[in-house]
């Protein structure tokens, strides 16, 4: 490197390069750690396409994308094609879907060996150490799209501000990166991934409409960077399994910051706090004996941080639950009523979730059931132990199902009058209506908030 | 000639029909109090009304009078205005009876009439009817038309500001224009005879309005007068329309009433009622709800129970035939009494029993906010509309009046009060500082 670095040198000058001259280079140098990927997700009826763009971040060929790219609804077995782009490049090469994050919330996809050697990982190049500071010059790699050839493009803006929310978070002027691209400083550090792009708000005057708010957000690029503290050590988080598994699970579903006024008034001035509440029975919080409108102050003795705006302190309290495993323990240093306690919570393996969920599509009827989950328990507010009937998490449009008027994450309780107690009851009645072709309805009584309907599907 | 003769002889009798009609619709001008943006304000209204008795009691819309008027004020056929007190209220029927200010009346030496009511049962499909009221503030407006329906089922959960409507009674259907301000005259027969208080008219369709029938108002007024309100019995069962459903739960022709759900925590849902029954009677009459027009009846025959009256249902589940006992319980709108606590920028409204159920809270302790006017306390706390707040202070809020009393105590000696209050059963806590 000694040698080499001179030479370097000798060789930018004799080209009679300034400083800023090295920004082209190095741009096409960090090409090479993005990429743009495709994929389709499988409907019942349709599949629809998706592109995202991602970074690079092993010589494995592992790549994050950004969390919001896949909704959480969406089971992986739907997830089709995955396929890698480079920049520049329309050449496509298969990848693997690996699963989601829960703590950085990134997807994680592997691309075919046979590309992996075109590919550098964002590790390869050196990262700030420290914060940029305001005003410091940060740049990044904005993608066009598939009839675009992925043209790479240059994008460069100032530190604005640097945020916690909770993680530290570099704000620019304006914006610097493809959302999930790396950001650089002038010399080429690593300064940290552009998150999916904030909303600005703006005012639309109109012959009819003087000064209504509303709020653009940028789905091409982005001015939020994710510090490269918070991104380096978590890459290594490649999920275990394609669910994302293993999940720890705390279960208190309300949880609100304490404001500081509230602080004040409580005496616990210039402290954070977390006010549970939404505390399901048989959950591993209420197993701690923790109760509703209880404030947890602190974490395994480190009180929680005062954040800005109040509401983020909630988000730091559920990820730091997040970097646990099922089975670790938690120390909680809570406030209730006037009393201080220590509460020692045992997490759990969060309960099966939507995207886990056992599914089936019955195209006759046009609707596809799931079964009955404990966070439909919660959102249904009955006892997670009253599991019972099948949920609609489906309903094809104009289809039998729909004309009646059953709609998606209706609660169906009994079919033909008979009570469903099992996921598998109801595949077997609903299979047996499928085909018997002399059948012409089919009656659900289904439950939606605290109402419930007998809806009669009329088959075709 | 007779043939010539008795038309003309009809004529004469509409035209003193309408004559003595006319003198008794009056205009009605509202000035209310209105409970939103964490503010009281006062906000007004036009409406319609007929005279139907000579004491001067005005028959007319809950959505046009409601107790939060504050000031009535009565336009007679004279072109005199005269004060009105608002004598009983009921949203359910969309009624409202008023008692003109007869002391003025007698010192201002003023006269009306007093219209008749004609039979709303003996109408028929095309009918000829007039409407008589106040449309966008066109005074004495006389539109024409038919009965397009007699019977034509009209509920509404948020019909009269709010406030549920039309499940106990079937409704009137004109193709007379109704417009806003319509709201409360009279539906009358070529005679002058008043079938109907026009109520309500599809925004956007032509034509399409619909009037309290006469025979439900009659009732209703005359019980509103006496006792300023209606009791209604209540079980919680909540009715589906049978329609082709017969064979599916294999019962004779023309049975049962479907029930399609059943209130959390009601008579109904106590008693082992389920969604999917079918209730074939009730204390001992057998019911028909195949159709839409047959739920209104069936659900006023309970309503017309006396509270607390028992109730035996015989009840078809499945291939079982269940007899069922309850007791009703009075009935409760979703909708509470309505505050304003000014100095907080707050305003509020109780949460019922049925809005609890209806939400499935725990119970009816707290307060929905309405509104929070920026700058204010509430707003600065962060409270917002939706919100119910539960507690303040080491008081739980069962009733309004116990926020009240903290609110009377905070404006002799304003501190910061702890609030808590809940979303979607996440609980947050505020302070409300002076």
């Amino acid at each position: 490197m000694r040698l080499l670095r001179p030479l370097f040198v000798v060789l930018l000058l004799a080209a009679g390069a300034s400083r800023a001259a090295t920004l082209p280079e190095l741009f096409q140098e960090r090409l090479k750690s993005v990429v743009e990927v495709e994929f389709f997700i499988q409907s019942e009826i349709d599949r629809q396409p998706v592109m995202v763009l991602g970074t690079v971040v092993d010589d494995q060929g592992t790549i994050v994308l950004p969390g919001p790219a896949i909704q959480p609804t969406v089971a992986p077995g739907q997830l089709k094609e995955f396929k890698v782009y480079r920049a520049g490049n329309t050449e496509a090469t298969r990848a693997e879907y690996l699963g989601q994050d829960a703590y950085t919330g990134w997807h994680f996809i592997r691309v075919e060996p046979k590309l992996r050697g075109e590919l550098v990982p964002i590790t390869h190049w050196p990262a700030m150490k420290s914060a940029p500071a305001l005003s410091e010059e940060l740049w990044g790699i904005g993608l066009r799209g598939k009839d675009e050839d992925f043209l790479p493009y240059f994008l460069s803006s100032r530190v604005a501000t640097v945020m916690k929310l909770p993680q530290e978070t570099a704000i620019c002027g304006s914006d610097v990166a493809g959302p999930g691209l790396p950001v650089f400083n002038t010399t080429g550090e690593f300064a940290g991934l552009a998150l999916p792009s904030f909303g600005q708000n703006y005012l639309v005057f109109s012959r009819n409409q003087h000064g209504s708010p509303i709020m653009l957000v940028n789905i091409e690029e982005s001015s939020a960077v994710q510090l490269a503290r918070e991104v380096l050590p978590y890459l290594h988080r490649i999920p275990e399994t394609v669910s994302g598994r293993p999940l720890p699970w705390f279960g208190a579903y309300g949880l609100q910051p304490m404001d500081p006024d509230v602080a004040k008034l409580l005496k616990l001035e210039n402290q954070s706090g977390v006010v549970l509440s939404d505390i399901a029975s048989g959950t591993p919080a209420e197993q701690a004996g923790l109760r509703d409108r209880d404030i947890v102050l602190a974490i395994d003795g480190s009180p929680l941080p005062r954040l800005k705006p109040d509401r983020i302190v909630a988000g730091y309290f559920s990820q730091q639950i997040l970097l646990h495993r099922p089975g670790d323990t938690l120390n909680l240093t809570i406030l209730r009523g006037s009393e201080r306690k220590e509460v020692t919570v045992t997490l759990g393996s969060e309960p099966k979730l939507v995207r886990e969920a056992e599914r089936h599509y019955f195209d006759r009827l046009g609707v596809t059931v799931r079964e009955f989950l404990n966070a439909d328990a919660i959102s249904m507010r009955v006892a997670p132990t009253e599991h019972r009937g099948v949920v609609a998490h489906f309903i094809k449009p104009g289809g039998p199902a729909a004309t009646a008027g059953l709609r998606p994450e209706d609660w169906i309780r009994e079919i033909d009058g008979t009570e469903i107690t099992s996921y598998q009851q109801a595949l077997d009645l609903l299979h047996a209506v499928e085909v018997d072709k002399e059948r012409s309805e089919v009656v659900f009584l289904v439950g939606r908030g605290a109402e419930t309907a007998v809806i009669r599907v009329k088959l075709i | 000639m007779a043939i010539l003769f008795l038309p003309a002889a009809g004529s004469a009798a509409i035209s003193r029909g309408f004559d003595r009609l006319l003198e008794a619709v009056v205009r009605i001008d509202v000035r209310e109090i209105e409970f939103a943006d964490g503010a009281r304000r006062f906000t007004g209204g036009i409406g319609s009304g007929v005279i139907i008795s000579n004491d001067g009691v005005i028959l007319t819309n809950a959505h046009v009078a409601s107790p939060q008027a504050v000031e009535i004020s009565v336009t007679l056929a004279s072109l005199e205005r005269v004060g009105a007190k608002l004598v009983g209220w009921d949203h359910w029927t969309d009624l409202a009876v008023l008692r003109l200010d007869l002391e003025e009346v007698k010192r201002r030496k003023l006269s009306f009439t007093a219209a008749e009511f004609g039979d709303s049962d003996a109408l028929f499909p095309g009918e000829t009817v007039f409407a008589v009221g106040t449309p966008f503030g066109l005074t004495r407006t006389l539109t024409r038309g038919i009965i397009s329906n007699n019977r034509r089922p009209f509920e509404d959960t948020r019909g009269v500001r709010g406030y549920e409507t039309g499940l106990f009674n079937n409704w009137l259907q004109t193709d007379a224009a109704i417009n806003p301000g319509n709201s409360g005259g009279p539906l009358v027969t070529e005679d002058g005879r008043v079938v109907g208080i026009n109520s309500r008219a599809y925004i956007g369709a032509e034509n399409l309005g619909f009037a309290i029938p006469s025979n439900v108002a009659r009732r209703v007024s005359t019980e509103l007068v006496r006792h300023g309100s209606i009791t209604r019995s209540y079980i919680g069962l909540v009715p589906g329309v049978l329609q082709d459903l017969e064979k599916f739960y294999a019962l004779a022709v023309n049975t049962g009433l479907l029930v399609n759900g059943v209130d959390p925590g009601s008579p109904a849902a106590r008693a082992g009622l389920r969604p999917g029954d079918v209730v074939l009677t009730l204390n001992g009459q057998k019911l028909d709800g195949r159709f839409p027009e047959q739920l209104p009846p069936i659900q006023q025959s309970i309503a017309v129970l006396p509270v607390g009256a028992t109730v035996q249902l015989s009840v078809k589940r499945g291939t079982q035939t269940l007899a069922l006992s309850l007791q009703t319980e009075k009935l409760v709108s979703r909708v509470g009494e309505e505050w304003a606590f000014e100095k907080w920028g707050l305003s509020v409204r109780k949460v019922t029993r049925t809005y609890a159920r209806e939400h499935q809270l725990a119970d009816d302790t707290g307060v929905l906010v309405l509104g929070v006017q920026p700058g204010y306390p509430a707003a600065e706390a962060g409270l917002e509309h939706g919100d119910i707040i539960t507690k303040v202070g080491n008081e739980l809020v069962t009733e309004l009046d116990k926020l009240k009393q903290v609110y009377g105590a905070y404006e002799a000696n304003p501190t910061p009060q702890l609030v808590e209050a809940q979303r979607d059963r996440r609980i947050s806590l505020y302070v409300l500082k002076p």
